[in-house]
């Protein structure tokens, strides 16, 4: 499970970039799966918990939990 | 690859918007160096500043976008209203940068006047030229605040009442946190009836070959990542080189860390002052007028005001000094007392040259025309505008290194971002030069030839400012916490992997010396010659010291580092005849 540490985020989207890269192999917003609004990140219904946008944030905003 | 392949012109004059695809990025990297050839090629010498003909040309660089870390610089080319140099402003793009290349486009091109105030949209293809009468007036937050919630997410661009009211040292706002200045871009877009730009982006970005850009990402991120003060670089900022404020202080005011996208050591900040937030670029500016002998409170009111009103912070105390003297010569009436210790007095100076109220309309017009009509020359002005350092500070030593003479010879004027090196601080040691010389890539044998018997400044300078376009034209943070990871042999292998232009280190240096050139020579066109280059008189015999030695700083020792510069850039029309 993805736990999110809103007050750390710092809008960096280096997630939403990462997650659409992987999943179709161009940066976008548009096609990630994890959504940032007002420093908050939001999980998609296709977000598979791969845990790729987690190792992609330097501010601890993201954390995975077994 | 990673190019978005479009540029986008719109004509406010006429409502005329075309789309057109370049293949300027070949030659000239992308971004900065993309949009430097816009600017050379559609700005006349003739034309004036705030005149509907003049371009304002913005754009992002080859690797805004993908998640290179710190790949999120703008830049804005036009002629600038403070001196009418062909220059340039550049920021963090915040989310504008790769909002703008999400949306289908590199660079866009704005000319023309609105006959009313207007906000321009960019949604894809979706181009939209949208009333701003009811922003017209607001400062930057507000504006900001009011697109947002008019449009939604995206990026934004604007001016406040300063660039409305054609302030030569107004400056552009990226998402109310990075700054697009000096010269007076504000007042560009304020001349063309444009308050601010929107971008949304519902596309995506590419690389050419995923394999060779993510080992190459992959590698720069683990640095990162193992850096030792990398906790220190992201809770500090600035502030870490620079500890304007005791760090429990500034911990106390800050709210939210904010980073530009794709940055993983960012620096930017929400703080809390008494109960009101501050949107700043970093908290070190904020507290900048603390060296007139203000308090840090008071320092940080009056930079967010001047934020808001969209105004150069420097150039502002800049004037303000400049008037004080004419006062004190007899040459100016004042209509108050210029008090740089009070808040009150500060705050009614900021909103007359804002608004252009009393004197602050003559104020507003900056220093090459109060030096036009008192026949008074300013300390420490180059260009028309007020270098960031002088031999009376802010900075805690009066070495000459390249970023002193860097504020001379940028084509634009005073400038921190062009003339980086480790002389930034005093007598570094000569190991320091050697590891920062050779990220930069330059070949040992002029490495040797720039260190041996003292530190050859001029030549070095050169080196600077290509390490200086490569960064920009990729859209990479010159900043000094993201320029310490990237060199030029990644700058290449990132280029290539993304863009699918093989390029080598030393064909993208070649490339980026032939943009900076450019510009130079562009400006030696425009009128700008080896005269306008020259010193400041307060900064010589008993200003400015030399770098090695220590020894005052004479005319003849700059007009030596001139020649060596202009002699390693190729500048031939520049040198002593
Ligand atoms: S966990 Fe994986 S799929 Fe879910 S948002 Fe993060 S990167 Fe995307
Ligand atoms: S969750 Fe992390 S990676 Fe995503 S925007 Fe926030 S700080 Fe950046
Ligand atoms: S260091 Fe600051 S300006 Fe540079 S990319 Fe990061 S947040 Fe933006």
């Amino acid at each position: 499970m993805i736990v999110v540490h809103p007050e750390n985020c710092t809008g960096c989207m280096r997630c939403m970039l990462v997650c659409s890269y992987t999943y179709t192999k161009k940066f976008s917003f548009s096609a990630s799966r994890i959504k940032i609004r007002e420093y908050r990140a939001e999980f998609t219904e296709d977000c598979n918990e791969c845990g790729k946008c987690v190792e992609q944030c330097f501010y601890g905003a993201l954390e995975m939990v077994k | 690859m990673s190019f978005a392949g479009k540029i986008l012109r719109i004509d406010l004059t006429n409502c005329e918007i075309n789309k057109y695809d370049s293949d300027l990025a070949k030659n000239y990297i992308g971004g900065f160096g993309f949009c430097a050839k816009l600017a050379c090629d559609n700005i006349k010498p003739e034309m004036d500043p705030l005149s509907p003909s003049n371009p304002l040309i913005i754009g992002a660089g080859a690797l805004v976008g993908t998640n290179a870390p710190a790949t999120s610089r703008i830049y804005a080319f036009t002629k600038l209203p403070a001196n009418g140099a062909i220059g340039w402003g550049g920021g963090g793009g915040v989310t504008f940068a790769c909002n703008l290349k999400f949306a289908g486009y590199d660079a866009v091109i704005i000319e023309g006047k609105a006959d009313r105030p207007v906000f321009i949209t960019i949604e894809d293809n979706d181009i939209g030229i949208c009333d701003a009468e009811d922003t017209w007036g607001f400062g930057i937050s507000e504006t900001c605040q009011k697109i947002w919630k008019e449009c939604g997410e995206g990026g934004i661009m604007a001016i406040g009442q300063a660039g409305e009211n054609l302030v030569r040292f107004s400056m552009m706002y990226v998402d109310r946190l990075s700054t697009v200045g000096r010269g007076g871009i504000g007042a560009v877009m304020g001349s063309k009836n444009l308050k601010a730009l929107f971008v949304r982006g519902s596309g995506s970005v590419e690389v050419k070959d995923r394999r060779r850009f993510d080992k190459a990402v992959k590698e720069l991120l683990e640095r990162m990542r193992s850096y030792p003060y990398l906790k220190e670089w992201q809770e500090l900022g600035l502030l870490k080189s620079l500890p304007a404020i005791p760090r429990d202080v500034y911990l106390k005011l800050r709210k939210r860390r904010i980073a530009c996208v794709s940055c993983p050591i960012g620096d930017k900040d929400v703080l809390e002052l008494d109960g009101e937030e501050i949107y700043t670029t970093s908290a070190v500016n904020l507290v900048t007028p603390a060296v007139m002998g203000m308090n840090y409170k008071d320092a940080m009111r009056l930079t967010a005001k001047l934020d808001e009103y969209g105004m150069d912070m420097f150039e502002f105390l800049g004037i303000l000094n400049f008037a004080k003297e004419l006062s004190e010569k007899g040459k100016l009436e004042l209509d108050s007392e210029i008090d740089f210790t009070s808040l009150d007095s500060m705050l009614s100076w900021a909103k007359k040259i804002a608004l252009r109220e009393g004197t602050g309309d003559l104020l507003a017009n900056g220093f090459t025309e109060m030096e036009k009509k008192f026949g008074v020359k300013p300390k420490s002005v180059v260009k028309g505008l007020r270098a960031y350092v002088t031999p009376k500070g802010p900075l805690i030593w009066n070495l000459f290194g390249t970023m002193e003479l860097g504020q001379i010879l940028d084509p634009r004027g005073p400038h921190v971002a062009a003339g980086g090196s480790p002389t930034y601080f005093a007598k570094r040691p000569p190991e320091s030069f050697r590891k920062h010389l050779a990220r930069m890539g330059i070949p040992d044998e002029k490495i040797e030839e720039i260190l041996s018997g003292g530190i050859k400044i001029g030549k070095l300078l050169c080196y600077s400012h290509i390490w200086f376009t490569v960064l920009a034209s990729l859209g990479i943070c010159a900043r000094a916490q993201i320029n310490r990871f990237y060199n030029a042999d990644i700058c290449a292998e990132l280029y290539s992997a993304a863009t699918g232009i093989e390029i080598s280190k030393n064909q993208l240096l070649d490339r980026a010396k032939e943009v900076w050139r450019m510009l130079k020579l562009a400006n030696f066109r425009a009128g700008f010659t080896r005269e306008d280059d020259l010193p400041p008189e307060d900064w010589l015999d008993d200003g400015f010291r030399d770098y090695v030695t220590g020894e005052p700083l004479t005319k003849e020792d700059v007009e030596r580092m001139l020649d060596e510069h202009y002699m390693e850039m190729g500048l031939e029309e520049f040198m002593r005849r």
